[in-house]
C-alpha cells in the first residue's frame, strides 16, 4: 500500500577554488527526499496575506554554500573582532561615552537613533555583555573579499533553518558527509545554551515568544526543545520582589534566571516603553534594573546595528580593539560630512541610498532607479538633511547555484552568521544562506519568497 | 532654604475586580543636591511588599505585584523635604538635548519656533527660556478638560489650550529646537492641590527650574516628583492588570506646606 | 516537580483528548462503514443521533465525506486532527520535534486523501492509525516527565471512554476503559489542575460498577466526567 515513490538523485560537483587550494566536493543530494523531510519536521515560517496568517514551508536548496577552512578562519576572526568591538561599544554609549568624547562617533548619530534608549542608561547587564547573539549578514564579492551588510543585535533570527536542515541532510544524504569533512553545526543549541547559563542570575532559562502565530515560531520552539529552556508568553510571567516568574499550573512559581526574549525593546514592558503593549511583563526593567533576570539580547542595542553607525563600526575596531577591521564594511559614505557628501552628490545615479530613521528593507533607494528630477529632490534634500543618510556602493555580489525545476541556476545570496557572546565569544561554523528565488532580485528576505541553503564550513 | 511638608494621595477604583496587578509608582521625591528628602512614609493598600528601584533619570520607582483579586488601589505618601536652589544640580543627559515622543514638533510648532528665534534678542539659556514662555502664554490658554495625558505638544499647540503638563511639553519642544537640553518635572506646588508640571532647563552648567504654566522661574515652594524627558518618563502611576472592569476612577489629592 | 505552566497544562490534556477523538473516530467510522456495506445503508444515522445531530447529508457517502474530511465538520476525523496539531504545536519542547512531526505526518496524508478513496475506507485509513500508534509510542518514549505524560494520557483515556459511552459500545469495554482511566486518575498530584474531583468520580464508579444501572445512566456518568476536574470544595474550617 505505501508506494515508493521514485526519488530522483542530483550528482554535482563544486569546485572550489581559493587561495591556490582545489576542493572537489561530491555532493549527491536527495532533495526530493529532504524536502519532504522538512515538511514532516514543520519547519515553517508563518506570514501575513491579506490579514490572515498562513504558514508555509521555507524552500530549501540542496546546493550548499561551501566556505573552505581558510577562510572560514578569517571569517571567523573578523566577526569574533566586531561582536567584541559591539559590545564594548554598547557599554561605552551606556556609561561614560568615551568614543563620543573622543570624536570617533559624532554623538547626533546615537541619540537620534531610535535603538537609543535613555532607559537604558547606567544600566549594566550581566557580565557586561549586551549581545549575546549577533546575526551579522555578509556578502561574498565577485572580488572573492566578503563584506558586511549589516549587523543585526536585537533579536536576530534563522539559526534554526540551516541546524535543522543538516539533521535531515544527514539523514537522508549520509555518504556526503562521509568524506566531505563539513564541520558539524548541530553544536548551536550548547553554543545558546552555554550563553544563556553564562549569565543566567539564578533560576530556569526560557525562551519569550510573542506566540504561535510569529512569523518565527518555529525556530522559538525548536530553540526551546533543543536547550531544554522553557518556551513562555508573556502572561505566564510575573515580576514580583524585583524577580522574574513563570506561573506553574499548580499554583506555585519558579524562578526566571535568563530570559531570551524574541520581542522588541519597545514591547517588552509596558511600565517602561509602550504601555499599549499586550505581549511584554510589566515591571521587567525593575527586575533587570536590580540585576535578578538576564534579558538576551539586552535592551537598547538598536543603537549599534543603526545603519547610521554601520559606518563607524572599523573606527569602533581600532578606537577599542586597537586592531584594524579585518573584514570589510560595504564602501560607504556619511553625507554628513562634506568630502562624502561632494562625492555622494557627484556620484547619486550609481549609489544606493539609505535612510538611517527607515527600519528594514524600507528607505532604501537605488540611485540607479531614479528619474532625473527625483535625483535632484534627492540631492536637495541630502544637502539640507545630510545626517539622515547614508550612500553605499553597489556591491557586485557573487551568485550562488540553486536547483529550479531540476536545473541549476544562479541567483543572489547572502549569508547570516551567528556569533555568539557569553564566557568567550565563538562564531558558529555554520550560518543561514538566503537566496532570492527572482533572478532580478537582491532581496534575499524569506517573506518575500526567497529561499534557504545550508551553510558548510569544511574542517579541512 | 525651605522646609515643605508634603503630602500625596491616590485612590484607584475599579468597577469590577481585578487580578495581577503590576504597577510601578513614581511618587517619592527625587533626591538632589538641591532637594533632600528628611522623612518620607509610603502607604499602600491592599497591603502589598514593594521593591524600590532608581531608574536612568534618577526617579525612585516603586514597584509591586497584587495578584489575588482586588477593586481598589489606594496609595500614600507623607513626608518632609528641605529646598534649597542654592545647591545646583548638574546631573546632565545627552538625551534631553533631543526631542521624544510627546515633544515632537510638527510644521506648525517648527514655523513658530522660527518666528520666535528671529525675534528673540536674548542669549542665555535662561533668557531665551523666559522669552519663549512669555509668546507662549500670550497664544495659549489654560483650560482643563481639553486635552489628556496622552495629548502630544503639537496637538495642544494647534488647540491654544491645555493644562501644566502641555505648557512643559511645548516648552520642550521649542527650547530642544533651540538646541537648549531640558527636562519634564512632574511634582507638587505650594498653594495647589493638585500635581504639577514644569521644566528644567540646562544652562550649560547646571539645571534651572522654569514654570511655563505660571511663566515665572521656579523657586523653593515646588517639590520634584520625577523627571524626564517627557511625561512619558515620568507618569506618577503606572500599572497593567486583568480583569472584566470596565472603568477606572482615579482620585488625587495633595498639599505641599511650608515648616516655619 | 516539573515547572508546567497553566497554558500548557491544558494544552497537554487538549492534545491527549484531540489526538485520541482523532484515533477513536477513524476507529468507529470504519466500524460503521462496515455495517453500511451490506447490512444497513442508513445506519449512519445512528451515528448522528449518537451526538445528537441531524441527518443533512442525504446518503452515506456524503456523510462519510464530511466526517473524514470537512474541516469544518466539528465531529470529524479531519478537525479533531486540525485541533490536536494546533495543541501539539506549542508543545513542541515538552512532546519533541519527532512526537510532532508524527501529527504534521497525519496531517499531509489526511489531506492527500481523495473522495474516492474512502469506498476502502479501513485500508484507507490504516496509515494514518499506523502514524497515530508511532505518535503514542514516541510520546512513551521522548517525554520524560512523568507528570507531563500523565495529563496527556488523562486527556487521551477521559476522550475515548466519553467517546465509548456516546457511540454505546458495549458495558465490557466501557468498564475496562474506565479502570484504564482510574489508573491514569490516580498519578496525578493533588492540588493540580487535573487532580480528580472525589464527589464526582464516586458517582462515576457506582454507576459504572453495575451494569445494569450503567445501560441506564449513561447520561448520569456523561455528566459526572464533564466535571471531573472541578475542583473539590475546600472543607471549611472550624473555628
Amino acid at each position: 500500500m505505501f508506494i515508493l515513490k521514485h526519488l530522483f538523485c542530483f550528482a554535482l560537483k563544486i569546485l572550489l577554488l581559493r587561495k591556490g587550494v582545489i576542493y572537489v566536493i561530491n555532493t549527491v543530494l536527495n532533495a526530493d527526499e529532504i524536502n519532504q523531510l522538512l515538511r514532516r519536521y514543520g519547519v515553517k515560517f508563518g506570514i501575513y496575506k491579506n490579514g490572515q496568517f498562513k504558514e508555509q514551508f521555507f524552500p530549501f536548496d540542496p546546493i550548499p554554500r561551501v566556505i573552505g577552512a581558510d577562510d572560514f578562519r578569517v571569517i571567523e576572526k573578523g566577526l569574533v573582532q566586531r561582536a567584541d568591538a559591539l559590545n564594548k561599544f554598547l557599554f561605552d554609549i551606556y556609561h561614560e561615552k568615551n568614543i563620543i568624547r573622543d570624536g570617533v562617533v559624532p554623538e547626533d548619530f546615537v541619540y537620534i537613533s531610535s535603538g537609543y534608549l535613555p532607559q537604558c542608561e547606567g544600566l549594566t547587564p550581566p557580565e557586561n555583555i549586551y549581545s549575546h547573539i549577533s546575526g551579522i549578514d555578509l556578502v561574498e564579492g565577485k572580488d572573492g573579499e566578503w563584506y558586511i551588510l549589516e549587523d543585526n543585535l536585537r533579536i536576530p533570527s534563522g539559526a534554526s533553518y540551516p541546524l535543522i536542515a543538516r539533521e535531515l541532510t544527514r539523514m537522508a544524504s549520509p555518504d556526503v558527509f562521509k568524506t566531505n569533512g563539513v564541520a558539524d553545526n548541530r553544536n548551536y543549541a550548547n553554543l545558546l545554551k552555554d550563553t544563556m547559563d553564562f549569565v543566567n542570575r539564578g533560576g530556569i532559562n526560557a525562551i519569550l515568544t510573542p506566540g504561535r502565530y510569529n512569523s518565527a515560531y518555529f525556530e522559538h520552539s525548536y530553540l526551546a526543545e533543543l536547550t531544554g529552556a522553557s518556551l513562555v508568553q508573556n502572561d505566564e510571567l510575573f515580576v514580583e520582589d524585583n524577580m522574574l516568574w513563570q506561573k506553574t499550573y499548580s499554583g506555585g512559581k519558579t524562578r526566571v534566571g535568563t530570559l531570551y526574549r524574541r520581542i522588541s525593546d519597545e514591547y517588552l514592558d509596558p511600565l517602561t516603553f509602550n504601555l499599549e503593549s499586550l505581549i511584554g511583563i510589566p515591571n521587567l526593567m525593575e527586575a533587570y534594573r536590580s540585576g535578578n533576570v538576564a534579558i538576551m539580547n539586552a535592551l537598547g542595542n538598536g543603537v549599534a546595528d543603526d545603519k547610521g553607525i554601520y559606518y563607524f563600526v572599523p573606527k569602533m575596531i581600532k578606537y577599542y580593539l586597537g586592531e584594524d577591521a579585518i573584514l570589510k564594511n560595504a564602501p560607504t559614505y556619511l553625507p554628513f560630512y562634506e568630502d562624502d557628501r561632494d562625492y555622494v552628490l557627484k556620484n547619486i545615479d550609481r549609489l544606493v541610498i539609505k535612510d538611517v530613521a527607515e527600519a528594514g528593507g524600507y528607505g532604501v533607494i537605488f540611485g540607479s532607479d531614479l528619474s532625473d528630477e527625483k535625483i535632484e529632490n534627492l540631492r536637495q534634500t541630502i544637502k539640507r538633511e545630510p545626517r539622515r543618510f547614508i550612500a553605499q556602493e553597489v556591491i557586485d555580489f557573487k551568485d550562488l547555484p540553486i536547483l529550479e525545476n531540476g536545473e541549476q541556476v544562479m541567483r543572489k545570496a547572502d549569508l547570516r552568521a551567528f556569533v555568539l557572546s557569553g564566557e568567550t565569544t565563538r562564531v558558529w561554523a555554520s550560518g543561514l544562506t538566503r537566496f532570492s528565488r527572482n533572478p532580478d532580485s537582491f532581496v534575499v528576505n524569506s517573506s518575500q519568497g526567497g529561499g534557504f541553503k545550508d551553510t558548510w564550513v569544511l574542517s579541512r | 532654604m525651605k522646609t515643605l511638608n508634603f503630602s500625596f494621595s491616590t485612590k484607584l477604583t475599579f468597577d469590577n475586580y481585578v487580578h495581577d496587578h503590576t504597577f510601578a509608582l513614581r511618587c517619592m521625591p527625587v533626591e538632589s543636591p538641591s532637594q533632600h528628602t528628611v522623612s518620607c512614609e509610603m502607604n499602600i493598600s491592599p497591603f502589598v511588599p514593594t521593591r524600590n528601584t532608581m531608574d536612568s533619570f534618577g526617579n525612585t520607582i516603586t514597584a509591586g505585584y497584587i495578584s489575588k483579586e482586588h477593586r481598589f488601589l489606594d496609595f500614600e505618601i507623607n513626608g518632609r523635604a528641605e529646598i534649597n536652589l542654592s545647591n545646583p544640580k548638574t546631573d546632565f543627559m545627552p538625551c534631553y538635548l533631543y526631542n521624544s515622543a510627546y515633544t515632537v514638533p510638527d510644521k506648525a510648532l517648527k514655523e513658530f519656533y522660527i518666528e520666535l528665534s528671529e525675534n528673540c534678542s536674548a542669549e542665555t539659556p535662561f533668557d531665551r527660556t523666559a522669552y519663549f514662555s512669555d509668546k507662549i502664554s500670550d497664544i495659549i490658554t489654560y483650560e482643563k478638560g481639553v486635552t489628556d495625558t496622552k495629548t502630544k505638544a503639537s496637538e495642544a499647540f494647534a488647540l491654544k489650550k491645555g493644562v501644566c503638563q502641555d505648557f512643559s511639553h511645548i516648552m520642550l519642544s521649542l527650547l530642544r529646537l533651540d538646541k537648549i537640553p531640558c527636562r519634564y518635572i512632574a511634582g507638587l506646588a505650594c498653594c495647589d492641590g493638585e500635581t504639577h508640571s514644569w521644566i528644567e532647563v540646562w544652562n550649560g552648567e547646571k539645571w534651572f527650574g522654569f514654570d511655563p504654566a505660571n511663566n515665572c522661574p521656579v523657586n523653593e515652594d515646588y517639590l520634584i516628583l520625577s523627571q524626564g524627558r517627557d511625561f512619558g518618563d515620568c507618569s506618577i502611576d503606572r500599572g497593567v492588570m486583568f480583569g472584566a472592569y470596565t472603568r477606572q476612577l482615579q482620585l488625587i489629592t495633595s498639599n505641599l506646606t511650608e515648616v516655619y | 516537580m516539573s515547572n508546567i505552566s497553566i497554558e500548557h497544562g491544558d494544552r497537554l490534556y487538549w492534545l491527549g483528548r484531540y489526538a485520541e477523538r482523532f484515533f477513536t473516530t477513524m476507529k468507529s467510522l470504519e466500524r460503521l462503514h462496515d455495517k453500511v456495506i451490506d447490512r444497513d445503508s442508513e445506519h449512519y444515522k445512528k451515528y448522528l443521533e449518537c451526538f445528537g445531530l441531524p441527518d443533512t447529508y442525504g446518503d452515506s457517502k456524503n456523510f462519510f465525506e464530511s466526517f473524514i474530511l470537512d474541516k469544518n465538520n466539528t465531529c470529524s476525523v479531519a478537525y479533531s486532527l486540525e485541533r490536536a496539531y494546533d495543541n501539539g504545536i506549542v508543545l513542541r519542547e515538552e512532546i519533541s520535534t519527532e512526537a510532532l512531526a508524527y501529527l504534521q505526518l497525519a496531517m499531509d496524508k489526511l489531506y492527500g486523501l481523495k473522495g474516492n478513496s474512502l469506498k476502502g475506507l479501513a485500508v484507507t485509513l490504516l496509515p494514518l492509525q499506523d502514524i497515530m500508534f508511532s505518535f503514542w509510542g514516541c510520546i512513551m518514549d521522548n517525554v520524560h516527565s512523568e507528570e507531563i505524560r500523565n495529563i496527556i494520557f488523562c486527556g487521551k483515556y477521559v476522550e475515548r471512554l466519553e467517546l465509548y459511552i456516546r457511540l454505546k459500545y458495549r458495558y465490557q469495554l466501557i468498564l475496562r476503559e474506565f479502570e484504564r482511566l482510574c489508573t491514569v486518575l490516580n498519578r496525578i498530584p493533588e492540588n493540580t489542575p487535573y487532580r480528580f474531583n472525589e464527589k464526582q468520580l464516586s458517582v462515576m464508579e457506582e454507576i459504572i460498577r453495575d451494569s445494569e444501572r450503567y445501560s441506564d445512566s449513561r447520561n448520569e456518568v456523561l455528566s459526572a466526567l464533564a466535571k471531573l476536574f472541578e475542583p473539590s470544595k475546600r472543607k471549611d474550617l472550624v473555628t
